[in-house]
């Protein structure tokens, strides 16, 4: 058996003994190279109880036990300092959100050609984005769609021009293309997912990934994040919607990023602002725990969030009574600014 | 002011009645983290305040502390290095492993090994011993400090690949980190018997006891792997 050691490749015979070795060279800064990434990740680690110290000695790669020490510890810290100078996850979390938002982007104005030039061929198809996509690279035209697909039916009875030819091999490589953008869509989101859970746990138990690595992109890594007050938090991403709803006359935004976690949108609309108060609250001492106290997971912030939650919608189950209708204008005036008022107040 | 050993290389300082821990500055006129340095005769010692550390709490505890001056040591959760400071002074013919998953203490703790000749820093998650099984060594005591909801299972891949037999594991369990809501003594008594039961390298608690009043809902373990 070879097994792999931070001083060269052993060979081991049955009974655990060190017959063969093919030692690297004494020297720290490759040493360290290795002790990060080794080449042979496929090779087995010592087996339980292995002697590192005395296979060293005994192979002749370190003098003595002192030598053995002195080398491992230069080699070591070596190696720690190269992984953590070596961009902070964050600003792999940062690239990878603007990544897929690139994505977006291209898969969307993508999507909508193939969805025009299929139309042509089977303008019944009812697909759009990944689905059509999905659609069209597995099948080309209509008229290979298998009998147990569900558009069976509308796609033998479309009115669609006949896709053949040079026509079909485009469109397929067309929809095929799309569809790795939205496979590497899922990686990185994958990805994403990860590299939160081991940066910031304490985040993603609150906001999620998803919703987290957005906040920590925007505000440009976790640091910065960690150092803004709650009530930037909840605004976080309004002025991305802001600029979308000047182009687009999308809704005017009220909120940041985080209207997006469930308990926010699935909350009837007079408890959202209340919510979205308390979740940035604790978004933002989560994001602090992560950044400074390094405990890892600290479950007691959900448990907390889950009752402020549970006690505003006890508090507030019935939309707030509107000022009765028909008044005059002025009454119209006063009961703005009263809402204005509380607003304010509330946020203080 | 007297000082008496406590424990191979721990200390107990009297002075004017009140007892202190300290262990003896492995790199004499530094202070790591703030701590009080005094000198008694010609030997620089380092305060060890108990509420700063699970380590120092297990000995004022009356844990039976199983380090010893040339011990091989596999500390998990090191965090900026407050209490493997300490083991380092203890061990000062041995070595310390020092594992940390967080990059951003991990900065700290490496100023701590520039400075002191026997700590061996590794930047890794205690959850894959395999990641680092190629650097650390048979070693005779695991100390471990994760505050981490699966706080036993790492312990007990760790011991069964790293710890020697009747080596000694010396464990903090944060009752919260396993769950928020319990009473701290259920998940405690859980918490011993998953050790004992739950792992093939056998586990023998030796002791265990709540390291009240310095640190709150926590218990301190000290077991022996038979394996
Ligand atoms: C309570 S602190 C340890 C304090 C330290 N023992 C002392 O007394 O100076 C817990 C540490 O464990 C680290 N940690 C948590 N989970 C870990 C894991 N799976 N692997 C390595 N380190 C971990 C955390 O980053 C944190 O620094």
């Amino acid at each position: 058996m070879k097994i792999i050691t931070w001083f060269g490749i052993l060979t081991l015979d049955d009974s655990g003994k060190v017959v063969e070795w093919d030692m690297l060279s004494k020297d720290t800064g490759a040493l360290a190279e290795r002790l990060v990434q080794p080449k042979e990740t496929n090779m087995a680690i010592p087996p339980a109880g292995f002697d590192l110290r005395t296979a060293a000695i005994e192979c002749g790669f370190v003098g003595s036990t002192g030598e053995y020490n002195t080398l491992l510890r230069d080699v070591s810290i070596r190696a720690a300092k190269k992984q953590i100078s070596g961009g902070t996850p964050d600003m792999g979390i940062i690239q990878a959100v603007e990544a897929l938002d690139d994505i977006d982007d291209a898969a969307n104005s993508l999507s909508e050609r193939l969805a025009e030039w299929y139309g042509m061929y089977f303008p019944e198809v009812g697909l759009s984005s990944e689905p059509l996509a999905r659609f069209v690279a597995k099948y080309g035209s209509r008229s290979n769609v298998s009998p147990d697909d569900r558009l069976y039916e509308k796609a033998t009875s479309s009115m669609g021009a006949e896709l053949t030819g040079l026509d079909e091999e485009l469109v397929r490589g067309f929809a095929e293309n799309i569809c790795t953008l939205y496979d590497s869509r899922s990686r990185i989101e994958e990805y994403l997912i990860k590299s939160m859970e081991t940066t910031a746990p304490n985040l993603v138990n609150i906001a999620g990934a998803l919703i987290g690595a957005r906040l920590v992109s925007m505000a440009g890594g976790l640091e910065k994040l960690a150092r803004f007050p709650s009530s930037t938090i909840q605004v976080i991403g309004a002025n991305r919607a802001l600029f979308k709803h000047l182009r687009a006359r999308a809704p005017s935004p009220k909120h940041g990023i985080i209207f997006n976690h469930p308990q926010i949108k699935n909350s009837p609309w007079w408890q959202r602002g209340k919510i979205a108060r308390a979740l940035a609250a604790k978004i933002s001492l989560a994001v602090r725990m992560d950044v400074y106290s390094g405990n890892g997971l600290n479950e007691s912030l959900k448990t907390e969030l889950d009752a402020k939650i549970e006690s505003i919608k006890a508090a507030h189950p019935k939309p707030p009574k509107r000022e009765s209708k028909g008044g005059s204008v002025k009454g119209k005036g006063r009961s703005q600014n009263k809402q204005q008022n509380n607003k304010s107040g509330g946020r203080r | 002011m007297s000082t008496k050993e406590v424990s191979s290389g721990i200390f107990e300082i009297t002075e004017r009645g009140g007892k202190q821990l300290a262990t003896i500055n492995l790199v004499p006129g530094a202070s790591v983290y703030g701590e009080k340095l005094v000198e008694i005769e010609g030997c620089e010692y380092r305060i060890w305040n108990p509420k700063r550390s699970k380590l120092a709490a297990m000995m004022i505890k009356k844990f039976n502390i199983p380090i010893e001056r040339d011990s091989k040591v596999l500390y998990l959760g090191a965090a900026s290095g407050t209490t493997v400071s300490h083991v380092s002074d203890i061990v000062s013919e041995g070595i310390v492993y020092a594992v940390e998953f967080s990059p951003r203490t991990m900065r700290d703790l490496i100023g701590l090994c520039d400075v002191r000749p026997n700590i061996i820093p590794i930047l890794a998650d205690a959850n894959r011993p395999q990641a680092y099984a190629h650097i650390v060594e048979e070693v005779d005591v695991i100390f471990q400090d994760v505050a981490q909801p699966n706080q036993s299972e790492i312990a007990a891949v760790n011991a069964k690949q790293f710890l020697k037999k009747d080596g000694h594991l010396l464990l903090s369990i944060k009752a919260r980190s396993i769950d928020t809501v319990a009473n701290p003594k259920n998940v405690f008594k859980e918490e011993v018997k998953k050790l004992e039961h739950e792992f093939d390298v056998g586990f023998e608690i030796l002791d265990s006891r709540e390291l009240m009043p310095f640190h709150e809902d926590h218990l301190g373990v000290m077991a022996r792997v038979r394996k």
